[in-house]
């Protein structure tokens, strides 16, 4: 193939356009790649259009990232540059690509720099793309004047004299805006990104429906489920009160309504800005709230605005906070003017001005939705298309397609009445209750869309055409068809462009829904980005109702199944939909009518009846005055007066869960006396993050190829050695599943070890599946059985012990082990020191600016949250198993010894004499011949795999501490940049020398049979392991579906620190990346799978078993 | 196109006394708003005015014309119904002549010799066409003022074919709808209180009183469809428009008039003197 590289981004003939980059690079040796590089880093610098710049950067993130490590040959270790690392922290991509380049032309390309410059270049490329979407969205007309304004004298709006009292007594009116949710019928793709949409406008497509819902059982019928009120007071300030999250507020400061991680209400706030009322542009003036409120409302005014979901749980995939966002806009654009009508649905250029403001909203809040979220404000069915950018539009010449789409309503012209009614009665909409972050796939899709990945882009062109498929089944009210469609869409172009789109539970629900209802379930349909939350399965009309009821049966009994292995935030939950054919609708409420919703009165009554009547301000006397008039006439208001009596007692609820935390400490081994001294210590400074660091003094340095072993230069003797040993059943695998995963599910406490994460032999398989796989293939390969052992914590045992009783059958206790935990911590509340420590002192990933802003307020929030809480103080307010942790790794072999795991490993094979010990996510460790044989020579006591580092990985290394070659933890080492110095990172993959360990301990295989002299030597070698105090981020869930993340104190002691110790004989050997790589994060899935590692895996297993 | 004919509308309920304030004009003479804004239409070549009041306001008035007194004619408006009811009031007077519009409650300062009104009639002449006299305004005073949208026609002159007319809109409308050309960010083309229009507007108005019968009345609405009927212009008038119905409306009126004329040095001189001794 003759092309450039950069011809595919300038050509614009589509065979040359549409070439992927995979394609481009296949033959060509790294030579050939590094100069493309070079040639796609001068075109991407002096290139002014931004899609092509963009395009250039992900073709070097590319290359970078998958074909240069790819080529034998390619030096794999360098060192990257501190400078060009902080820089990245620091969103200056390019002064850190610079650096980076610098390096790689001092030290030549290497797999190290390479993988340096792929996260530059990626991340360059999205803050590019994430920087054009915000400047469009400022400088869209009816958007920039909000960022001129700068004093209070200058704001123009006014409010409507119709929301002004009459001086008659009666009570304030107010405006309630009445919005339905959205819902994509085709799942065109996730083509309403952005991105996608400004760059390839005809392939950016919806079928969007707006829909009124209520959950089956509960409501009596579907409404539209989000509201926002919005009414003038006679105090000079914003109220806010937020009814689903429970919330309210009253802000007085101009800077306070910029504070969005302040308290629930930020979404809240971003709508009075986005809106004008507080405008963009008045941020940091110095100005006065109520003056600013004087000019809009009068002096001494200010306005209330109140927003209410109708529990409808977070993460339905039906855009509810997008609309929410727009339901509050629409309500304040309409009290100031700014949409014309008072009552009633809006007009189309009110609708798209309000989609716009819903966009700089949600760009304020450091949030993103697609293009279509607003879609509620229009009514009924509509197909949403991307606009190619025209001579005057603000997006001219700088992309191809405009950030604001075309809505074309699809009236009964298009869609018949009938065929509306029949999607209606064969439809059931559902929320299956997982709570999974869709940020990364959307990042994805992009990525796969910029580099036109063959199979992606095929999918692709498929689904554009799938829509018009739907449009015609929908138009002829061909329901079966439809369903059959967008079953074929799911298992099709989304699974092909995003596999993570799928899971074992979506699977398990579609697989039970056929075997229930056979030919009479029609399809199964994914709201939103990825499935196992909002979902749509089609049933033949005579069958939908029953559909519903097992439906919700069926997916109760998966997620009780799953509820370890996936992180569930809710019971799953079936709702009752009706098409809207209204869109968003406002009405003006006065005299006895002009109520806010019953929750918000259950929210604010109690605390007003709490006062002395003297005390009542003359609004909360009004409002006082409506509700009780209101409860007499109205039943949805006179429902809300029991539970006034509940809010305002004490509850007694939370005594149960203490006790059950009790029990848990108690069964668990809790040692309250070190627990004590951890917290005396923490309180005092003497333990700390800061003290985890060895001296400043320490003496660091980097450890040469030549003093390791090389894997890949394993002699035959070596192999056979091993295999001898293999066969002899000398050996035991031993996989760390104490973890909960922190990094993988965010804090959402599910077993990592039982995550199904991908497919492999045709299932869905999780880490322990594949674990046995790999140990099963081996002991075939060399006769006889490997014992594999599973060590457990409180949290993993039981769900672990379940899920292998069920799949190992007999094996369990035989070749399957478990080795329960048999260490506890209980976690505290952090000190500040330590909170202002992990945010100042360790290097941090800088956010975008609206982001940083954000996480700024929310440390401000819980540095205040630790303060009042009581730093190191037990932390008790969550379910028990988030207060409790793990104490470390440390512990994992030591437990063996204490829980007799090992006694009876030894007495059921005698021959034991090794263990290879390796964390839940190694996927690539496998009992190595050559590896075994190496380790047996080499006559040590532990042998480390390490691996060439790469910038993702952190956390410390191989390196020689003040003359002695040993790991060292990333937060031991007295600065930041110490770890950039090393050449070798760890796997944390240890062989054992059995026999040797126990003599380290003091012990011998007979002592194991008595627990006090086990138990007293393992105490007194913890005792000599240093002590890590680290922060975890954990999370708590309320309400409906909603989270908090609160970081708590834990400490760990960690099996690496072993090589410290001067009598412990260590051997270090560097791996190929293949077998040491580890899956810390979902958002790694992908790359995993297209760096070919998800295809070596699948070799390493016998997948037939299981 | 001649302009004979000046309707003046005076007729807010709310501002009825402001036409009858007293001002000093550049001159130095004593005189009612009412009479500078008729004398200046006079000056433009205006031979006969109508002042639309409410009514009994017709003897007040009256007092207030000075030597035109006998030129103009007086027509109450029974109902305040709205501006443009209160244009409306004035077609029999009119008849099929094209005509300048004034409000009561504005007056005009030209930069240089020639009056505002005669600017506008002149510019009216030479383009045989309705125009409206308009001055940049900033974003944050647009509810207060009709504005229209359009584009630059007149080369080097400030004139521009009106192609949208919205009264008092918001800066959000006015962005998507009224952004002109060649001024500057956040300044839009805002109606100056003068007018040269054709007798059409009448049955403009007419057509939307039948529309939207029992609403108040605007103009704005009836000017925008004459922007969709016939060329209707906008004129960016070397001048300044006061609108004294404003807080400090009438201190600054009062203030641009005497600073165009025979006392500027004196008031200045009494400003300065103020200032000093009023520094904070």
């Amino acid at each position: 193939m003759s092309v450039r590289v950069t011809d595919i981004i300038e050509a614009t003939a589509p065979a040359v356009r549409d070439l992927a980059i995979e394609r481009w690079c296949a033959d060509r040796p790294a030579a050939e790649l590094l100069a493309a590089c070079a040639e796609l880093e001068a075109y991407r610098r002096r290139e002014a259009n931004l899609y092509k710049r963009v395009r250039a950067l992900f073709f070097l993130a590319a290359i970078h990232r998958y074909h240069l490590p790819a080529r034998s040959g390619f030096p794999r270790t360098g060192r990257v540059p501190y400078d060009g690392f902080s820089r990245m922290l620091e969103r200056r991509f390019e002064e850190a690509i610079s650096g980076f380049l610098r390096a790689q032309a001092a030290q030549g390309a290497n797999e190290t720099l390479s993988s340096a410059l792929a996260a530059a270049y990626h991340a360059l490329g999205f803050q590019t793309l994430a920087d054009q979407v915000r400047h469009t969205v400022r400088s869209t007309r009816g958007n920039a004047w909000m960022f001129r304004l700068g004093h209070p004298l200058d704001q123009p709006l006014r409010v409507r004299p119709e929301l002004l009292r009459n001086n008659d007594g009666a009570p304030q009116p107010v405006l309630r805006e009445r919005t339905p949710v959205r819902m994509d019928l085709t799942h065109c793709g996730w083509s309403d990104i952005f991105f996608l949409g400004m760059d390839f406008p005809e392939g950016a497509r919806v079928l969007n429906v707006s829909i009124d819902l209520g959950l089956h059982g509960r409501d009596p019928e579907p409404r539209p489920p989000v509201e926002a009120y919005f009414r003038v007071i006679d105090e000079p300030l914003i109220r806010l009160a937020s009814v689903d999250l429970e919330a309210t507020a009253e802000v007085r400061e101009l800077d306070e309504v910029f504070d969005f991680g302040r308290d629930y209400l930020g979404l809240l706030k971003a709508a009075i800005i986005a809106a004008g009322l507080v405008p963009p542009g008045i941020e940091r003036s110095g100005a006065k709230l109520a003056g600013l409120l004087g000019v809009i409302f009068g002096p001494g005014r200010g306005f209330e605005l109140v927003s209410n979901v109708n529990r409808i749980p977070k993460g339905s995939r039906l855009a509810v906070s997008t609309t929410l966002l727009g339901a509050l806009i629409g309500t304040c654009m309409r009290a100031t003017g700014q949409i014309r009508s008072l009552a009633g649905p809006m007009a189309e250029a009110e609708r798209r001005m309000v989609a716009a403001r819903a966009i700089l909203g949600e760009w304020l809040g450091g949030s993103g939705g697609g293009w279509q979220d607003s879609g509620g404000l229009w009514p009924g069915i509509k197909l949403i298309e991307g606009v190619a950018a025209q001579p005057g539009d603000v997006e001219h010449g700088l992309s191809r397609g405009c950030l604001l789409p075309r809505h074309t309503l699809l009236g009964p012209d298009r869609v018949p009445a009938a065929a509306r009614a029949r999607l209606q009665e064969s439809l059931v909409l559902v929320h299956g209750g997982l709570a999974q972050n869709v940020g990364p796939i959307l990042e994805m899709v992009t990525e796969k869309y910029l580099l036109r990945g063959e199979a992606e882009w095929t999918a692709r062109r498929r689904a554009v055409t799938t829509l018009d498929e739907i449009l015609g089944q929908l138009a002829a009210g061909e329901v079966r068809a439809l369903g059959r469609s967008l079953t074929a869409n799911f298992f099709g172009p989304l699974r092909t462009i995003i596999p993570w789109v799928s899971n074992l539970y979506t699977e398990r629900l579609i697989e039970r829904t056929r075997a229930a209802f056979g030919d009479d379930f029609w399809g199964f349909w994914m709201l939103g980005g990825m499935s196992g939350g909002g979902m749509g399965f089609i049933f033949a009309p005579a069958r939908r109702r029953e559909g519903q009821e097992r439906l919700q049966e069926i997916m109760l009994t998966a997620k009780r199944e799953l509820q370890a292995a996936l992180p569930f935030a809710m019971d799953p939950v079936v709702y009752d939909f009706a098409i809207n054919e209204h869109g968003s609708t406002a009405a003006l409420l006065a005299g006895a009518d002009a109520l806010l919703p019953a929750g918000y009165y259950q929210l604010t009554v109690p605390r007003c009846l709490r006062q002395e009547a003297r005390h009542l301000t003359p609004r909360e006397r009004a409002d006082l005055q409506q509700f009780t008039q209101a409860a007499r006439s109205r039943p949805e208001f006179a429902a809300v007066m029991p539970s006034l009596l509940d809010r305002m007692l004490p509850s007694a609820t939370a005594a149960p869960e203490a006790g059950r935390l009790d029990e848990l400490l108690a069964e668990n081994g809790f040692d309250r006396a070190q627990h004590e001294q951890i917290r005396a210590d923490l309180r005092n400074g003497r333990i700390g993050l800061a003290m985890n660091r060895l001296p400043p003094s320490t003496r660091i340095e980097d450890v040469p190829a030549d003093a390791l072993f090389d894997a890949a230069a394993a002699s035959q003797e070596f192999r056979r050695q091993g295999e001898a040993a293999l066969r002899a059943g000398e050996v035991a695998v031993v996989t760390y599943a104490a973890g909960v995963g922190s990094r993988w599910t965010q804090g959402a406490g599910v077993v990592k070890g039982l995550h199904p994460f991908a497919t492999f032999g045709g299932a869905h398989r999780n880490f322990i599946e594949v674990h046995l796989a790999k140990t099963r293939r081996t002991a075939r390969a060399f006769g006889g059985e490997i014992p594999h052992v599973f060590t457990t914590s409180y949290l993993t045992h039981t769900p672990i012990e379940r899920f292998l009783r069920e799949t190992a059958g007999d094996a369990l206790d035989r070749t399957v082990w478990l080795s329960p935990g048999r260490s506890i911590g209980l976690r505290l509340v952090p000190t500040v020191r330590d909170l202002h420590f992990a945010w100042e002192e360790t290097a941090q990933q800088k956010l975008d600016e609206q982001q940083e802003k954000m996480r700024e307020s929310v440390r401000t929030a819980l540095a205040a949250w630790a303060r009042n809480a009581g730093e190191g103080s037990d932390y008790t307010d969550n379910l028990p198993g988030q207060c409790l942790h793990p104490v470390g790794h440390w512990f994992e072999i030591p437990n063996l010894l204490k829980n007799g795991v090992l006694a009876r490993l030894l007495a059921a094979r005698p021959g034991l004499r090794t263990l290879l010990v390796h964390n839940i996510d190694t996927l690539g460790a496998t009992a190595d011949p050559a590896l075994l044989g190496w380790f047996r020579a080499a006559g040590a006591t532990l042998g480390w795999e390490v691996m060439a580092k790469r910038v993702e990985d952190h956390g410390g290394g191989l390196a020689r501490i003040d003359g002695r070659v040993r790991l060292v933890e990333g937060l031991a080492l007295p600065r930041e940049e110490d770890e950039f110095a090393l050449t070798w990172y760890s796997t944390n993959t240890c062989w054992v020398d059995i026999d040797r360990l126990l003599t380290l301990f003091g012990l011998s295989r007979g002592d194991l049979a008595n627990p006090e002299k086990t138990a007293t030597a393992v105490r007194t070698l913890a005792a000599r392991m240093p002590t890590y105090v680290t922060l975890k981020d954990v999370k708590k869930r309320w309400g409906h579906g909603q989270e908090d993340v609160y970081p708590v104190a834990q400490f760990e002691k960690l099996w690496g620190d072993m090589t410290a110790l001067a009598e412990c004989a260590n051997v270090f050997a560097a791996v190929p990346r293949a077998r040491g790589q580890q899956l810390k994060d979902q958002a790694q899935l992908d790359i995993w799978q297209r760096d070919g590692s998800a295809a070596y895996i699948e070799t390493l297993g016998d997948w037939k078993q299981t | 196109m001649k302009v004979r004919k000046a309707l003046v509308t005076a007729a807010n309920p709310r501002q009825r006394s402001l036409p009858l304030q007293m001002l000093i004009d550049p001159q130095g003479e004593s005189k009612s708003a009412l009479q500078i804004i008729l004398e200046e239409a006079a000056g433009a070549g205006v031979e006969e005015f109508c002042v639309i009041v409410c009514p009994g306001d017709e003897t007040a008035y009256a007092g207030a014309c000075g030597a035109l007194r006998g030129r103009v004619r007086f027509i109450a408006q029974r109902d305040p119904c709205g501006y443009g009811h209160a244009v409306l009031c004035g077609r029999e007077f009119i008849g099929d002549e094209a005509f300048l519009h004034l409000v009561g409650d504005h007056l005009h300062v030209a930069h240089g010799a020639t009056s505002c009104a005669r600017q506008l009639i002149d510019v009216a002449a030479a383009e045989d066409a309705p125009v409206s006299a308009v001055q940049p305004t900033h974003e944050s005073l647009l509810t207060a003022y009709g504005t229209v949208g359009g584009r630059l026609v007149g080369g080097d002159r400030p004139l521009y074919q009106i192609e949208t007319v919205l009264e008092k809109p918001t800066p959000t409308v006015a962005e998507q709808l009224l952004l002109v050309p060649g001024l500057r960010a956040g300044f839009y083309l805002c109606f100056f209180g003068m007018h040269v229009l054709p007798a059409e507007v009448f049955d403009l108005l007419e057509e939307q009183r039948a529309a939207a019968s029992g609403q108040p009345l605007g103009l704005s609405s009836a000017l925008h469809a004459l922007a969709a009927r016939r060329r209707y212009l906008a004129f960016s008038i070397a001048g300044r428009r006061y609108d004294i119905g404003a807080p400090y409306g009438l201190l600054f009126a009062q203030l641009a008039l005497t600073l165009a004329g025979r006392d500027r040095d004196h008031v200045l001189t009494q400003l300065v003197e103020l200032l000093a001794t009023r520094p904070g």
